[in-house]
């Protein structure tokens, strides 16, 4: 298994600025409560028997913890179609002007869209695969596949919708495929077992997936917990730990090629939340990173990421045992 | 090193049982399920199918020879000898056993970090190599001027045979065929009439530069292949060795990017990937295996690419015939 570093460097406020955040987080917040109004049932932990342990609100939202792995969920979901209908609107809104991805287009094509494609394409020729047909499990329109499509990268780029594939709506591509990627969607579907069982029939054996998600072992989850105002659902609907998206993807048929926390923000976001709440409670160790020097704050990050700390994360597993 | 072998021998499915003669193992480990065989009885050439030859370097030419013979297929540990006539005697022999295999122990190609590196060179996306650099090197010990790989009688060399030809190794599996350009090869601190430091300059046919520092003084164990692409550079450094005194095995990958790219001129960004896993040992074995099984030659280790590098030990041996007077000692 191999893990990966990076010493890239940009600003939060270019890709996901906390001050911009606020008006896209309540309508989504909103949008949830109105789906959980009309009717939800409590959720299984995801990862095992265990029944999920109480962690706390968001916003009136209650999420559980996982004890096994210290990931933790929202507690209470609607019927499925009524959540595929939310991610369908809240998908709306991040890309319209009321979200901010569509105003922050081009640094967030530098700085997540374009490393995301280069990851992927120099895992494929470390892989030796070349001109593989993907399947991106995403709840439309993804951004991310348009971009795929222009790099010239796949020989196909097959969209399925992530909820469909969760609960056996979305008809299987009619061949086998090569590569699957699902950003961020463990992290916001109603049942990620569901989605990466389907996920696995779609591949060929030893074929690759590739997983971004928001881990709740990561320095800036793990140091703001509830108060992060990153943790949201239904964009966080689940926050695994590093520990619970492995335990995810090897019981569900997949072994792992890498595991990554490439981060490059849980600083700044620990940063970010102070700046807008000086009252926040930190422990002073937290207190000293958070006003060390540039150079301290920039290898304490560069160690987060080699020791599986930040709370970014980047997976790639293999269909089947590893050869 | 033929510990490991066996290890991972016993590991493989299609091994049905090992033989080992070592007189080097001691009363305590001779319990092993019947493996061990006591110096001087019988080898049991009849029922085996192939040999790993892991030994000192004066008696593998000897050994080869006869695997070959008696059985046709052999594993050969590097190097292959104590030098150039101790390879031709095995390359002649196996010239003479139709349908053998010969497979020699160059496994740090299969390494990760190297692996990796190979496959972004050139289409991968750093484009041509411009150059080399290789640095491999450990701190000899206390028991450094005992151990038979330091006695020219039974090594035919010093580090430059023992480790750098892993070095000399890899340069051709990037670059091809390369040339000596010239050597300093030094008796610099141990004093036991090899060379404990090896600085060598070569050039490969199409002229690319490539250097390597093999070395039994550095005093903390180093591994740093150094590769400079026209689109960028590559450096692997450390080893998942057993002792895991060569460091974490990582590959640095940076792309070039001049001051209209990037911040700063000379600062590119780079990514580091790292390896927790190492398995050029089964790897190399598995390869060998089957291709003795499938009853052709193998794709690394072959004869010619022991050649390539053995012509290369040859000439700088040749190059600096004198070339050591005993340095420092302490």
């Amino acid at each position: 298994m191999r893990s990966i570093q990076t010493d890239a460097r940009f600003p939060l406020a270019s890709v996901k600025p906390l001050d911009r955040l606020a008006s896209y987080r309540e309508v989504c917040l909103t949008l949830t409560r109105q789906a959980l109004k009309a009717g939800c049932e409590r959720r299984l932990n995801p990862l095992g028997a265990a029944p999920l342990e109480p962690w706390g609100q968001v916003e009136g939202l209650t999420y559980g913890r996982c004890r096994e792995s210290g990931s933790f969920f929202l507690c209470e979901l609607p019927d499925w179609k009524r959540w595929a209908r939310l991610l369908s609107e809240v998908s709306r809104v991040r890309n319209s002007p009321e979200g901010f991805h569509s105003e922050l287009a081009s640094s967030r094509e530098d700085h997540v869209t374009l490393p995301k494609s280069e990851w992927i394409q120099e895992t494929l020729r470390l892989q030796g695969i070349f001109q593989p047909r993907v399947l991106e499990g995403v709840t439309p329109p993804s951004d991310f596949n348009q971009h795929l499509r222009q790099r010239g990268l796949f020989s196909e780029v097959i969209v399925a919708d992530e909820m469909g594939l969760a609960h056996g709506a979305e008809p299987a591509p009619s061949k086998r495929v090569e590569v699957a990627l699902l950003m961020e969607s463990l992290d916001r579907v109603d049942d990620p077992v569901g989605l990466l069982r389907a996920t696995n029939r779609s591949l060929q054996e030893g074929g690759l997936l590739f997983v971004t998600g928001l881990v709740s072992s990561g320095f800036d989850m793990a140091v703001l917990g509830l108060r992060n105002l990153y943790l949201y659902p239904p964009d966080r609907t689940n926050c695994f730990s590093l520990r619970g998206l492995k335990i995810l993807l090897e019981r569900n048929g997949f072994s792992l090629l890498e595991v990554s926390t490439p981060g490059v923000l849980d600083v700044e976001i620990v940063q970010a939340h102070l700046n807008g709440d000086p009252s926040l409670q930190l422990s002073p160790f937290e207190r000293q990173i958070i006003e060390a020097d540039c150079q301290t704050q920039s290898e304490f990050q560069a160690f987060l990421q080699q020791g599986g700390l930040s709370s970014f994360a980047r997976i790639v597993a293999r269909k089947g045992q590893m050869k | 090193m033929g510990k490991i072998r066996s290890q991972v021998l016993l590991r493989h499915p299609d091994v049905r049982s090992i033989k080992i003669v070592d007189p080097g193992i001691v009363p305590t480990e001779r319990e092993m399920n019947g493996m061990w065989i006591p110096p001087g009885a019988k080898i049991p050439w009849a029922e085996s199918d192939a040999v790993f030859v892991c030994t000192p370097n004066n008696v593998t030419a000897d050994l080869c020879v006869e695997g070959l013979r008696r059985c046709g297929h052999v594993f050969c540990e590097k190097p292959p000898g104590r030098g150039w006539e101790d390879f031709c005697r095995i390359a002649e022999a196996a010239g003479s056993v139709p349908g053998h295999t010969l497979v020699f122990g160059f496994n740090h190609r299969l390494h990760p970090s190297v692996q990796a590196a190979k496959a972004l060179v050139g289409q991968g996306g750093l484009g041509e190599i411009l150059y080399l650099k290789g640095t491999y090197g450990k701190s000899g010990g206390v028991r450094y001027r005992q151990n038979w790989r330091n006695n020219r009688s039974i090594s035919g060399g010093g580090i430059l045979l023992d480790q750098g030809i892993h070095l000399l190794d890899l340069f051709h599996f990037f670059l091809g065929p390369l040339e000596v350009v010239d050597a300093v090869l030094a008796d610099s601190f141990w004093g036991c009439g090899v060379e404990d430091n090896a600085f060598v300059l070569l050039k490969s046919h199409q002229g690319v530069p490539v250097f390597l520092h093999s070395s039994a003084t550095l005093w903390k164990h180093t591994f740093r292949l150094e590769i400079g692409c026209r689109e960028g550079y590559l450096m692997a450094t450390g080893f998942l060795s057993q002792t895991g005194s060569y460091g974490r095995e990582q590959l640095i990958i940076g792309k070039r990017q001049f001051e209209d790219e990037a911040m700063a001129l000379g600062n590119p960004r780079e990514e580091i990937i790292q390896f927790d896993r190492d398995e050029s040992w089964e790897k190399e074995v598995n390869e060998f295996l089957s291709a003795v099984k499938e009853k052709r030659p193998a794709t690394h280790g072959t004869l010619e690419e022991a050649r390539a590098v053995m012509e290369l030990v040859r000439d700088l041996y040749a190059l600096k015939k004198d070339p050591m007077p005993s340095g420092r000692s302490y």
